[in-house]
């Protein structure tokens, strides 16, 4: 029967793969098929790939080789089957990727006990980092995004705002820490709504919104179809035409971008990268990306997964490619250096990532493409999370 | 004053598309008496179909639309000729595992052919765009989902009560032997009646792809939804199935004006205490698998 | 087909524990993988009671596995961290849940029963979501650990002891269920689902043993439920999703119904193939999964267990010239 046939072929090709010496295995852990691929999946591989054309695949005469796992949803149960066996039949010295917070949080109990360093390329709920030593992470928080939003909105002299996320762990923490700070400096929150996950048509939801007409409202949803059928709706709904104007973060991620289409255009938004920051490295970056892989595009999660194997190299290189945690981990805390995105820092102390966060407004640009046009900076902005605990 | 019609209009619209997708599940369920947990998949087609029309071939939103739901009925014939049929005689469980590994290659295959993300159908100037009401904006292609859901639902009213389809059609199901001694063909009626339940599903996608996204994951996602109404508006009964998808509509509409906090905890609270009382569907149905 | 009870030298189920010693040393490396399939496979058990044998088709089946994992989860945080009454307090909490919404939910009957256990499932997924204090919601249930079973054996990264606990657990449920299901009890099981009006007639209280069979399909789930927790450290909503729940359905028909084998048969194959077409091409492996089930359907029937005991069966009948 067919089925032995492909168990067959499974067995041998996995067989095939063991390690040669001296070669230096990472486990990347993410969502390489499913709805999340192509917003963080196939991004995490460009940026990988991108980083090694620029420096080569070898470290101090070390090779490294990079073993990919998918994982298309929050599975915490098959995410740490797959790092338990990332260390154990792959003999892996460091894991990086990580999508969801829950499969982050899976992992931690065993990369503390068996010292492995992992990167964290995208969870960014607050608390993450803080659960195991091993951990380091290369992408963002919510309340590192989310507060300069607040600040940026009070700035700008709104004063009513409705909160409306979805109902679930980012969503739930973007909202508490946006109402925090916007409430501190004298802003008032209408209303505070929360959607099910599972909601296609925002259509009501927005409505009851422009009916209750306040200054602006401020989102949280997760990639794909959701913020996909929430933009829209605001569109359609005539909210932007009755002045309620759109505040989020990652909504207008650069994979998703296009796709939107007109409705995009004006929507305000605060997050760590966009794909037209203007600098050096940012072009260089996005050049080498555009040569090896025509016709990807270059998004937060890209920038991650390229910083985040700067972080695997330095590691590599400061423990000689042996194991050592703890060396590899003290070689990195506190480095700080100008990536794509502009200069970041990993805190010495928490290991989370500390760097500027932009305001963007969505425009049309000379090509008729639409961007990410960044207009002003918070710099340096560190977990608030982490304070708002305290 | 204005949240009520706000919420009517709505739920109208989410309604319209539901009943138009779910109905032929409800005939497939429940006259033809097979399981089909891949039903969306036509659904979804219809509205891939009509992408590709409409960017690849250039068609306009119209022309894409009628070829999509075209090319959607020829699928749901091929499926019921080479597959469905085989197991009309199964048992129900059989049918659960043919369905769900059909929903599984299609899903793979609309993600090989047509990519992992969104497909939007552009709308033509004269659909897109708000339509102001007064009282609030609605958007057009909204009014479009209503206007076609009231077309399909008198045409099949006409094809039900003038002629001798509906007739014919139970009584290939609840006669075979009869049925065809008096020479009705009972293996064209199940074509027949499952390849036009996979065309409407696709026109409902077409119409719903605004708030229904054309994606891959498509089928799985609203598998319950379209359950729900079949189950609530009672196995086979096409006009309880109008009843239901209004029903369900309804109550989800509201409650994300009202009390937002509670979540879907109130939709499927109704659909429990809805299904516990009347089992056989609020509206009555065929004891059906 | 009953079967003719033979004089074995030993019981049948210690298959269970001689092929998982097999695969311990053919693959080690899989030690993670086949912990999963052995605690899916308690759930798989409660599921051909309910299914199988006692006729409830059931998609809501998840509500009682991802209870009994918070359970397990909870009581492993907030109290002690034993790992026996964890699993017993998984199955009870699972066992109490299916036996008080069978009140409601067996008042149905084909696809409304089906849809209102799908309702149960996801109201308890609601709930779970929204009680983030709790469950941890979105982020799961996680940093509790589980104390060394017996006092000696501690829960490490290797996963060997995670191994033979929950492969010891699964045989222990297996011995027990095929000694219920044969028994008074499973017998008349049997008979509702084939005809419930005569069992009726006969003064069977026939929904008060569904119920039971209900609650004891529960009772495996939270059972298995709590030893996914336990061997895993973290219980996601995940294990409350209707896919856990379909999934679960997927796998015992594909390895057949009332049987009790056919829950590890299809489990096995099921997760293995996953495992491997993932890793093969892990962009579609949803084909390779989906042409499995239609070709099973299309070629054997009832499952593969029952299609490999027919082939067997019409074997022995040429073989007796017949």
């Amino acid at each position: 029967m067919e089925l032995r046939s492909i168990l067959l072929i499974a067995a041998l090709a996995l067989s095939v793969t063991s390690a040669a010496a001296d070669t230096i295995k990472i486990g990347v852990i993410g969502p390489f098929s499913g709805p999340f691929a192509s917003a963080f999946g196939a991004p995490f591989r460009q940026g990988i790939e991108t980083y090694v054309a620029m420096n080569g695949d070898t470290v101090d005469g070390n090779k490294v080789e990079f073993v990919y796992r998918d994982l298309g949803l929050g599975d915490p149960a098959r995410a740490r089957t797959l790092a338990q066996e990332l260390i154990n039949n792959e003999q892996v010295q460091y894991l990086a990727g990580f999508v969801f917070t829950p499969n982050a949080l899976a992992v931690a109990p065993i990369v503390q006990s068996a010292k492995i360093p992992t990167v964290i390329f995208n969870a960014s709920t607050s608390v993450v980092v803080s659960k195991s030593e091993y951990f380091v992470r290369t992408s963002n928080t919510l309340p590192q995004v989310t507060v300069p939003v607040a600040k940026r909105a009070l700035e700008r002299g709104i004063k009513k705002v409705v909160t409306i996320v979805s109902d679930y762990g980012p969503g739930v923490d973007a909202e508490g820490a946006f109402k925090r700070v916007f409430e501190e400096g004298g802003g008032t929150i209408i209303e505070s709504v929360r959607m099910p996950l599972a909601t296609t048509d925002f259509g009501p939801y927005l409505q009851k919104i422009r009916l209750q007409k306040p200054d602006a409202l401020f989102t949280f949803l997760p990639f794909g179809p959701p913020t996909f059928g929430f933009v829209k709706a605001y569109s359609e709904n005539g909210l932007k035409e009755a002045g309620v104007t759109f505040l989020g973060t990652s909504e207008t991620q650069e994979t998703d971008l296009q796709a939107l289409g007109d409705p995009a255009i004006g929507l305000e938004t605060a997050y760590f990268y966009s794909g037209t920051h203007k600098s050096p490295e940012n072009e260089k970056f996005v050049a080498t990306l555009a040569k090896i892989h025509p016709g990807a595009i270059a998004n937060p999660a890209t920038v991650s997964a390229f910083d985040g194997t700067r972080v695997l190299y330095a590691m590599i290189k400061a423990t000689g490619g042996k194991r050592d945690a703890e060396a590899a981990l003290a070689a990195v805390k506190g480095q700080a250096w100008e990536s794509p995105r502009g200069p970041i820092k990993i805190d010495a102390n928490t290991r989370d990532i500390v760097q500027n966060v932009y305001i963007r407004v969505v425009k049309r640009d000379a090509s008729g493409k639409l961007i990410n046009d960044e207009v002003a900076t918070f710099a340096a902005q560190p977990d608030y999370g982490v304070l708002f605990a305290k | 004053m204005q949240i009520l019609a706000s919420i009517a209009i709505d739920s109208v619209t989410y309604g319209m598309t539901l009943f138009v997708i779910a109905v032929g599940l409800s005939v497939t369920l429940g006259l033809i008496r097979v399981v089909n947990l891949a039903h969306g998949l036509f659904a979804v087609l219809g509205g891939y179909f009509a992408w590709y029309a409409m960017t690849v071939w250039k068609f306009g939103y119209v022309p894409a639309a009628v070829a999509a739901i075209v090319l959607t009925t020829t699928a749901g014939l091929l499926l019921e000729r080479l597959l469905f049929s085989r197991v009309y005689r199964r048992s129900a469980l059989d049918q659960v595992l043919l369905s769900i590994g059909i929903m599984f290659v299609g899903i793979a295959a609309c993600g090989a052919v047509f990519g992992d993300g969104i497909k939007t159908l552009p709308l033509p100037p004269l659909l897109s765009g708000p339509v102001e009401l007064g009282f609030r904006a609605v958007p057009a292609q909204r009014l479009l989902v209503i206007t076609c859901g009231g077309a399909v639902v008198l045409a099949m009213w006409l094809a039900y009560s003038r002629t001798k389809v509906g007739i014919r059609l139970r009584a290939v199901v609840d006669h075979t032997d009869a049925a065809e001694s008096i020479g009705i063909d009972s293996r064209l009626f199940y074509a027949v009646a499952f390849a036009l339940g996979a065309g409407l599903a696709g026109l409902g996608g077409i119409l719903g792809a605004e708030i229904m996204q054309i994606e891959p994951f498509y089928p799985t996602k609203y598998l319950v939804t379209f359950l729900a109404v079949v189950a609530i508006g009672g196995l086979g009964n096409i006009w309880g199935s109008l009843g239901a998808a209004m029903l369900l509509s309804g109550v989800e509409t509201s409650s994300k004006y009202l009390l937002p906090s509670l979540g879907s905890i109130l939709s499927y609270a109704a659909m429990l205490a809805v299904l516990s009382f009347r089992p056989h569907g609020l509206f009555g149905g065929e004891e059906g698998e | 087909m009953t079967q003719v009870h033979s004089k074995r030298l030993a019981p049948l189920e210690l298959a269970v524990p001689l092929a998982a010693a097999a695969l311990w040393v053919i693959a080690p490396g899989q030690l993670g993988l086949l912990t999963q399939i052995a605690t899916t496979a308690v759930v798989v058990l409660g599921l051909d009671v309910v299914v199988g044998y006692a006729g409830i088709v059931t998609l809501g089946h998840a509500a009682f596995v991802g209870v009994g994992g918070y359970a397990a989860g909870l009581l492993a945080l907030h109290v002690f961290a034993e790992p026996i009454s964890g699993l017993l307090f998984g199955a009870v909490a699972g066992a109490a849940l299916a036996f008080l919404t069978g009140f409601v939910v067996l008042r149905g009957r084909g696809l409304s029963l089906i849809m209102m256990t799908v309702a149960v499932a996801q109201i308890v997924l609601e709930i779970a979501n929204k009680s983030r204090k709790w469950t941890g919601g979105d982020d799961g249930l996680s940093g509790f650990e589980v104390s060394p079973l017996f006092g000696i054996f501690p829960f490490d990264f290797t996963g060997k002891v995670a191994y033979v606990y929950s492969v010891a657990v699964l045989t222990i449920c297996l011995f027990a269920l095929r000694r219920i299901m044969r028994s008074p009890f499973g017998l008349t099981c049997v008979g509702i689902r084939e005809d419930r009006v005569r069992m009726s007639a006969m003064g069977c209280d026939v929904s008060g043993h569904l119920r039971l069979a209900y609650a004891l399909g529960g009772a495996l789930a939270g059972l298995g439920g709590a030893l996914s927790a336990q061997t895993v450290q973290v219980v996601g909503l995940h294990s409350l999703s209707f896919t856990t729940s379909a999934e679960a359905l997927v796998m015992l028909i594909l390895g057949g119904t009332g049987r009790l084998w056919g829950a590890l048969v299809g489990t096995a194959l099921f997760m293995t193939l996953h495992h491997v077409a993932a890793e093969l091409d892990p962009f579609r492996w949803m084909f390779a999964i989906g042409g499995l089930l239609i070709a099973v359907v299309l070629v054997a029937p009832s499952g593969i267990v029952n299609g490999v005991l027919g082939k067997v069966e019409l074997w022995r009948e040429r073989r007796a010239g017949l």
